[in-house]
């Protein structure tokens, strides 16, 4: 470690910077190239700034079933379109092998549509012996802890 | 470009990075806080699709609560009392907040349980917007309303 190699009789006390500004500038590229990646399915204009929905990490898993209405005309599983008759057979598909506490099928609905369409899904999803649902929504920041049951 | 400028013999080349890591430090500090946006849902459940057995004998339950909405006036009424609008949803939230704390001192539990009933039943038209619909899910499970169930059946437009 340290200087005391350097035979010279003066000692540059500069940091070097420039390998630090490669990794930076680096991991930023790789971040903003990600991210767009990562994100699933459709863009929806999700309900923003609720207060108490419950943070849920299972909406992001690949194995979820999330449908997404992003507007009135169309349904979306990922990023493939369906028509309502044939929702309900690949929800029964896809919710096959799962056990009953994790039989929940996730919605992202737009918030300008309209709430008959969000029934047709959720009609579709019951007739496949699902209970129940989850209405994704964005959590205001700061907003009110989860309540203890 | 460059450092002609400088009079003295030892001009050093050196570029001046400290703004560029600036810049970069806050880049990365907007992407950290952006990035890691928890989705979050409201849990809901549906009722079981109505069989079309004419004999089913449902008893009435009379603890539940019906948060209908009105899509004319845009209000919002709890077993047929208006408490609130769309746009303002906060008096469903104190109103539910009074009947499940009332419930609790005088021990009105769910059929079978110890839990306090706070079952809670969302009912609809067709055309109202979703975001509204999710709105008033929002005030009444920030008064502990739980489960939350949509009725779907029977809906008018």
């Amino acid at each position: 470690m340290g200087m005391e190699i350097g035979g010279a009789s003066e000692y540059n006390s500069e940091i070097n910077v420039t390998p630090m500004v490669d990794v930076m500038l680096v991991l930023l590229i790789i971040f903003m190239i990600v991210t767009p990646l990562l994100q699933q399915g459709v863009s929806v204009n999700l309900p923003r700034d609720m207060i108490s929905p419950d943070p849920d990490p299972d909406i992001a898993k690949d194995t979820s079933v999330v449908i997404s209405i992003p507007d009135n005309s169309n349904f979306y599983i990922g990023k493939e379109q369906f028509p309502l008759d044939a929702l309900g057979e690949k929800i029964r598909r896809l919710m096959e092998n799962k056990p009953p506490d994790k039989r929940i099928v996730y919605i992202k609905s737009g918030v300008d549509v309209d709430y008959g369409r969000v029934v047709q899904a959720i009609d579709t999803i019951r007739k496949q012996d699902i209970d129940k649902i989850g209405l994704v929504a964005d959590r205001k920041k700061g907003g009110q802890q989860p309540q203890n049951k | 470009m460059a450092m002609t400028g400088g009079g003295g013999q030892g001009a050093v080349p050196k570029i001046n990075v400290t703004p560029l890591i600036d810049v970069l430090l806050v880049l990365l500090i907007i992407f950290m806080v952006i990035s890691p946006l928890k989705p979050s849902r409201f849990e809901a459940k549906v009722p079981a699709e109505p069989k079309d057995q004419q004999d089913v004998n449902v008893k009435p339950n009379p603890l539940t609560l019906v948060v209908s909405i009105n899509r004319d006036d845009r209000k919002i009424a709890l077993n047929n009392d208006v408490v609130g609008t769309v746009d303002d949803p906060s008096p469903l939230t104190q109103k539910l907040n009074e009947i499940f704390t009332q419930r609790t001192n005088n021990g009105v539990f769910r059929e079978g349980t110890n839990q306090v009933e706070k079952t809670i039943f969302i009912k609809s038209p067709k055309s109202v917007r979703y975001g509204d619909v999710v709105k008033v899910i929002d005030a009444a499970k920030q008064a502990g309303a739980e489960p939350i169930g949509l009725q779907i059946d029977d809906l008018s437009q």
